[in-house]
């Protein structure tokens, strides 16, 4: 039997990784067949050909009827796949931008001056204890007050949610992480304030931020889909409560994977960003 | 006298520090002149205020009473006359050497306008300072390990970097903060020899008629560390009294208990034991012990006087083109 922690070789951890994901395979289409003999147009535990059907719905350029009918020969709009990942990214992106950005300066400065420390962290502990989709109502009626459309709604919205825990790790960073002597010995160098943070602070917490934000894909995505389930009208939230509503799990299903893969994606891409700028982190 | 340039003036400085229990008082009347080129130890026994007196020196712990200028300047926070290695955290672990060495350069040389906007201006200037960074690198042995970061070099490398680092920047005076006491017995003897070469340089230049490029302050627990690299050996003790006050180390703070030349070898001479472990006895005697009785504070301080009789070595006791 193997030890606690025992060392295993890259090729048997590969194996047993795809062990793992045949696991669910294997498991998944058990469950679908049993289901099918039961109900033979079940479409809750879709099969390989119904996620087929799947792929060429939501792959499909769409055009309403009524459109056909007015105006037969206007462009078709695009797929659902497109609209909702331009949507959805979008404002993903926007609101990773921007947090990180306000958190990055805040989160640092808080760190390295304690005037700025003591103004905002209680109620930075205070805020970021309010989980955002239970402030949706609250956003609606910002959201009408300062005509705000859906895609600012859903950005501020993520912003909330993610901005004041990812300050507070990056506070912390900059104020544990750095010791003390290494402050001095930037100001026995001749360093200035701000050449110490941006030299020395910045560059020492820079692997911290890049985990921080990649650690904050995950809550971020989990704020947009809900928001986008409640109040959208495009974006992979709302394409997943229309479909299911319907029983389209086979789309259902495809959008929950894509979610996944590009989740995947983007963190192992974060890991890559921070081993190419910050090499010496975790060289030994 | 004439001959010896004062690079550090320490008057009068007196620390305590505000407890729970009342107030500690730490360092009482330390009056110290330091001559350029010398090479200093501290030393005393584990909570004497020897750290109290480096961070005074450095400027981030400023004393309650009395002045330190540092080549005439009044020392009022770290600043770059006086340079710091400490015992761990010297080097920045996000660069490597050859960045370490070259960022004093960068920060004195340039601002953060000018590299982030002036790439015309600083570029040409960065190459420069990391020709000069691997110059000083070569000269302390280190030039194969210019690329590599602090994580990949043994302790002894990590001094010798933290010293080029803080040497490139040409300080009035340079602290070692306990630079041995990480550092396995090889690693030592290389400190040491990269100590005493530097040492040689001093006396060179002095000989020249030119003024010691280097100037060391180094806090030591080991008393031999402190006789093979140094030439001044100053002590701190609380185990002192005066006729006035009686036995007023205990109540006043420690303060300067010992201050005499030691004599500093060539690296590749021989070093005379006999005369080391002598003067280790006696400074043991009165300086580390814990119950060492209590001495008059200037029974064994007498540097300045031995230098006026002509008695001691190093770099105080040449005369310019001697």
């Amino acid at each position: 039997m193997a030890r606690i922690k025992q060392p295993m070789s890259n090729r048997r951890r590969i194996i047993l990784g795809i062990v793992g994901i045949a696991f669910i395979v294997v498991g998944y289409s058990v469950l679908s067949n049993i289901q099918k003999n039961r109900n033979p147009s079940d479409t809750t535990i879709p099969n390989l050909t119904q996620f087929q059907d799947g792929f060429v719905e939501i792959f499909k350029p769409r055009k309403s009827e009524l459109e056909a009918l007015l105006n037969p020969d206007a462009p078709a709009k695009p797929p659902w796949i497109v609209v909702d990942v331009w949507a959805t990214y979008s404002r993903l992106f926007k609101a990773m931008v921007w947090a990180s950005f306000i958190s990055v300066v805040l989160g640092t400065l808080m760190g390295c001056y304690a005037t700025i420390e003591s103004l905002f962290s209680w109620s930075l502990s205070f805020l970021s204890k309010i989980p955002p989709t239970a402030m949706l109502a609250v956003f609606l009626v910002i959201a009408t007050i300062f005509k705000w459309d859906q895609n600012m709604m859903f950005i501020m919205l993520v912003g909330f949610g993610i901005t004041p825990t990812l300050i507070q790790s990056i506070y912390l960073a900059a104020k544990y992480d750095l010791h003390k002597d290494e402050i001095d010995k930037a100001y026995t160098l001749g360093a200035s304030n701000i050449e110490l943070i941006w030299n020395v602070v910045l560059r020492k917490i820079l692997p911290k931020i890049i985990d921080g934000i990649r650690l904050t894909i995950g809550p971020a995505m989990v704020y947009l889909i809900a928001a986008e389930y409640s109040l959208g009208s495009e974006g992979f939230g709302y394409r997943i409560r229309m479909q299911g509503r319907m029983l389209n799990m086979n789309v259902v299903y495809i959008y929950l994977t894509f979610l996944g893969m590009t989740g995947l994606l983007m963190g192992q891409s974060m890991i890559g960003i921070r081993k190419l700028v910050c090499p010496w982190f975790g060289s030994k | 006298m004439d001959n010896n340039k004062i690079i550090l003036d320490i008057e009068n400085v007196s620390q305590w520090f505000e407890t729970r229990q009342g107030i500690l008082n730490v360092l009482h009347e330390i009056n110290l002149q330091i001559v350029q080129g010398q090479f200093v130890s501290l030393v005393g026994p584990s909570g004497c205020g020897k750290s109290t007196l480096l961070n005074a020196i450095l400027g981030t712990v400023p004393p309650k009473k009395g002045t330190i200028s540092a080549g005439g300047i009044p020392v009022l926070g770290p600043n770059r006359n006086v340079g710091m290695v400490y015992q761990h955290r010297s080097l920045y672990d996000f660069m490597t050497t050859e960045d370490n060495v070259a960022f004093g350069l960068m920060l004195d040389q340039t601002n953060l306008f000018q590299r982030l906007f002036m790439p015309w201006y600083w570029w040409p200037l960065r190459k420069k300072h990391m020709e000069e960074a691997r110059e000083l690198l070569n000269k302390f042995k280190l030039g194969h390990a210019h690329k590599h970061y602090p994580e990949e070099l043994s302790g002894g490398m990590k001094q010798r970097v933290s010293v080029a680092q803080s040497l490139i920047m040409k300080p009035k005076i340079l602290l070692l903060d306990e630079p041995f006491s990480a550092l396995d017995e090889a690693m030592k003897q290389e400190f040491q020899e990269m100590l005493l070469g530097l040492y040689q340089e001093n006396l060179e230049a002095k000989k020249k008629g030119e003024p010691p490029p280097y100037t060391v302050i180094m806090i030591t627990h080991s008393i031999e560390q402190a006789f093979y690299v140094s030439d001044r050996i100053i002590g701190l003790s609380k185990n002192w009294n005066d006729e006035e006050r009686g036995q007023a180390g205990k109540t006043f703070g420690a303060t300067k208990m010992w201050d005499k030349c030691a004599p500093v070898y060539h690296p590749d001479d021989p070093r005379d034991f006999d005369l080391f472990f002598a003067a280790q006895q006696e400074l043991n005697q009165v300086v580390l012990r814990e119950d060492a009785p209590d001495a008059d504070r200037n029974d064994h301080v007498s540097f300045w006087s031995d230098l006026e009789k002509g008695v001691g070595t190093g770099v105080t006791m040449l005369r310019s083109n001697q």
